[in-house]
């Protein structure tokens, strides 16, 4: 059973939250204080973290930078303002989706489920460029070195990287990757992109690996496609 | 002649040095007329005096001759008068004085006659009138005279007349002719020095005035082009005070009604940003709230299948009303980002038909046949937030789905350059013409006994007008009780483009040949 932990001051929600994650079949645990959570986040090492950007004390958005200093977790975020600019902070300091309020119950465990997925490995080892694709430690290999990714990230790398003939639609990886039915933001796909591409390109600003198909999408480069 | 009516009603300079320059032109015209007048009717009378005076001497001095002559001898007699008319104009040779000898014609029918004028004055030269009244008169008469000559020199002058009698013959009449050029030639220098002086004084006056409105003006002119800034918005205009005149006082209290007119906009300014960061922050702040209600809600409506049917219809009508409470939340806060100018597009390159597509089965998932889409084969690309533009369509589909009365629904796509036109048609209830102007208003509601049941929010039509608007785009509405409504969106394909004609008509075709 996968360990929530809900970030959020206040209190009815954070047991409404409870209640409705516990029916979904997940384990919760509740912290209203901004200022306990890393303390907590270290001693019960959660799955996963629900994190309300606006916290008294410590912001999310911080909270969100020291979580990321120590864990990979998937960490999805809790809004009350999805147009402003904290959303995209949040987003580029490493959360790896947000849900705007009010959101709807079965929105919330479908996404969260999708962050929780374990990804069924592939038969053959996947590659992309340079980079070898080790599904089953998790983890990105270069010339021997592993490259650290968030959940989503690997997530983001493997979809593309299964599939190297196809340029994927921002939609379509919404949809693969954040498990989104029909949503238009497409934010959360670029700025993921940027945030692999920094880790894994050798020059972020001429990525190779990752390919903007203008006006369509992206697509894997590399070796994983056939040049033309 | 229009450029000069343009410019006196436009320039203040030009109309206060045209009204001095012509008011002196006026003023100097007569000043110097009178001058003139005066100096010449001054000379004229010296030079009058003189000759009446003249002519008597020179008349007495001829008699007192003739007087003096022996009776009896004609050719003496003859003599003296050949002397008196020659001396009499070669005394005074260059002053144009000339005498003219005449006999009454009584005299003229004795024996010995004399007639005759010096240096070949024509006798013409005598008024008639003058001779009638020197024969009345034994005083001297004068007039006004053309000094002809037989070589046909004429010369303007005055001539005096007098009685004079010659012994052995009779009463002659006397002319002294004086010439007045050397007094025309003085008053023609006069009036040049008073031309000049007039001319002079009239370039000083336009200069001075020039000089002079160009000091009250340019401070004036300042202010005009200040105050035009400040209405353009730019409310950092000062004008530059210099001294305490009229100009600096002008300067200063424009400088205040500048201050307090930056400062009225800033409270204003403020209020309204208070007021919309008021309708955010309520809004924001229902959120948090509204989201437990939403999640009890849905639990307690997963377990109505165990309540009795009045509970559970009660679950039911919790999780719709809670839905239409979070939809009212989100077009408010829509409609407060508008109000705060904090509305960006988000501008991509996005297909209209794949976007009226996917709205029509998001909006018809069933595919019961209500919707009805005419899209032209090929993709049709525009430069929009597809976010902004299917929320439009969505709220345009929803509102003719509402208002259908079982009829269908037609959305049309039609590209045209540089525009791009989806229209929306029902063929429902309408609207009156009364109606139309409040059609796209917040919170408004044609009918208020029916509509309120479908539950919409009031401000999707709002919200679709800005979106349009934002997009530099229309939105339109045609409708006819009982006959529909058509709703008719353009936008420019391109961004910053200005739109042109729409590709498809606003009043559908078959109310167009009614007309």
């Amino acid at each position: 059973m996968s360990l929530i932990m809900v970030v959020d001051d206040d209190q009815d929600l954070g047991e409404m939250l409870g209640i409705v994650l516990h029916g979904a079949g997940f384990e919760v645990e509740v912290v209203d204080r901004g200022d306990l959570v890393m303390e907590r986040f270290r001693k019960s090492k959660p799955d996963l973290i629900l994190l309300d950007v606006m916290l008294p004390g410590v912001d999310g958005i911080e909270l969100c930078q020291q979580i990321r200093q120590e864990s990979q977790i998937p960490i999805v975020m809790l809004t009350a303002k999805g147009d402003t600019e904290d959303v995209v902070r949040g987003l580029e300091i490493g959360a790896d989706d947000y849900l705007v309020k009010p959101f709807n119950s079965q929105e919330l465990v479908a996404r969260l489920k999708v962050r929780l997925r374990r990804t069924t490995p592939s038969a053959s080892g996947l590659r992309i460029g340079d980079l070898v694709i080790d599904e089953n430690a998790h983890s990105i290999i270069r010339a021997g070195k592993s490259i650290p990714l968030t959940k989503l990230e690997f997530d983001l790398l493997v979809a593309l990287a299964k599939d190297p003939s196809r340029v994927f639609t921002r939609e379509a990886l919404l949809s693969e990757v954040w498990g989104y039915r029909h949503a238009t933001d497409t934010r959360l796909v670029n700025v993921h992109i940027q945030r692999l591409r920094s880790k894994i390109e050798i020059d972020p600003e001429n990525p190779e690996l990752i390919i903007t198909v203008r006006g369509v999408g992206y697509r894997a480069g590399g070796t994983g496609v056939r040049e033309k | 002649m229009r450029a000069i009516a343009l410019r006196w009603r436009r320039s203040l300079a030009w109309r206060v040095t045209t009204t001095i320059l012509v008011l002196s032109v006026i003023v100097i015209s007569l000043v110097g007329t009178t001058i003139y007048n005066k100096l010449s009717q001054g000379i004229f009378q010296e030079k009058l005096n003189t000759s009446i005076y003249d002519a008597t001497t020179t008349t007495r001095s001829a008699q007192l001759q003739l007087a003096l002559a022996p009776y009896e001898r004609q050719t003496t007699v003859a003599k003296i008068v050949g002397d008196i008319l020659s001396t009499t104009s070669v005394e005074s040779a260059g002053t144009g004085r000339d005498v003219a000898l005449l006999p009454f014609p009584v005299t003229a029918r004795q024996k010995f006659t004399y007639k005759g004028t010096s240096n070949q004055l024509s006798l013409n030269s005598i008024p008639v009138g003058l001779r009638t009244a020197v024969r009345a008169h034994s005083t001297p008469q004068w007039d006004h005279t053309s000094m002809v000559y037989a070589d046909g020199k004429v010369d303007s002058g005055i001539v005096v007349g007098n009685q004079l009698i010659i012994p052995n013959s009779g009463r002659y009449e006397f002319y002294v002719f004086f010439s007045l050029k050397q007094q025309s030639d003085t008053l023609n220098l006069i009036i040049r020095n008073l031309v000049i002086a007039g001319l002079g004084l009239l370039l000083f006056i336009a200069l001075l005035t020039l000089l002079l409105t160009r000091q009250v003006i340019s401070p004036l002119r300042e202010a005009a082009r200040i105050a035009e800034k400040l209405a353009s918005g730019d409310l950092e205009q000062r004008m530059d005070v210099h001294g305490e005149s009229e100009i600096a006082r002008l300067a200063l209290a424009f400088n205040d009604m500048a201050v307090s007119l930056n400062q009225q906009i800033s409270r204003l300014e403020n209020l309204s940003r208070l007021q919309q960061r008021f309708v955010s922050d309520v809004s924001h702040e229902l959120r948090t709230p509204l989201t437990t209600i939403r999640m009890a809600a849905q639990v307690i409506d997963e377990a109505k299948s165990s309540f009795d049917p009045v509970l559970a219809r009660s679950a039911e009508l919790l999780v719709a009303q809670t839905e239409r409470f979070e939809n009212l939340l989100a077009d408010l806060l829509e409609v407060s980002r508008f109000d705060a100018q904090a509305a960006i597009l988000d501008i991509q390159k996005i297909d209209i038909n794949e976007l009226v597509r996917r709205t029509s089965d998001y909006l018809d998932p069933h595919g019961d046949r209500i919707i009805h889409l005419h899209l032209p084969q090929h993709a049709v690309w525009v430069e929009a937030d597809a976010r902004r533009i299917e929320r439009i369509l969505r709220n345009l589909i929803t509102n003719a789905i509402d208002h259908r009365e079982e009829g269908q629904v037609d959305v049309t796509v039609a590209e045209g350059e540089p525009n791009v036109a989806v229209s929306v048609r029902d063929y429902g209830v309408g609207f009156s013409e009364k109606d139309r102007p409040f059609l796209f208003e917040r919170f408004w509601r044609a009918d208020p006994s029916r509509s309120r049941i479908r539950g919409g929010t009031g401000l999707g039509l709002a919200i679709s007008l800005e979106d349009a608007t934002l997009h530099q785009g229309t939105l339109q509405a045609w409708g006819m009780p009982g006959k529909g409504a058509n709703f008719l969106l353009n936008l420019p394909k391109r961004v910053g483009d200005v739109l042109g004609r729409s590709p498809l008509p606003l009043v559908p075709e078959e109310f167009t040949t009614a007309d």
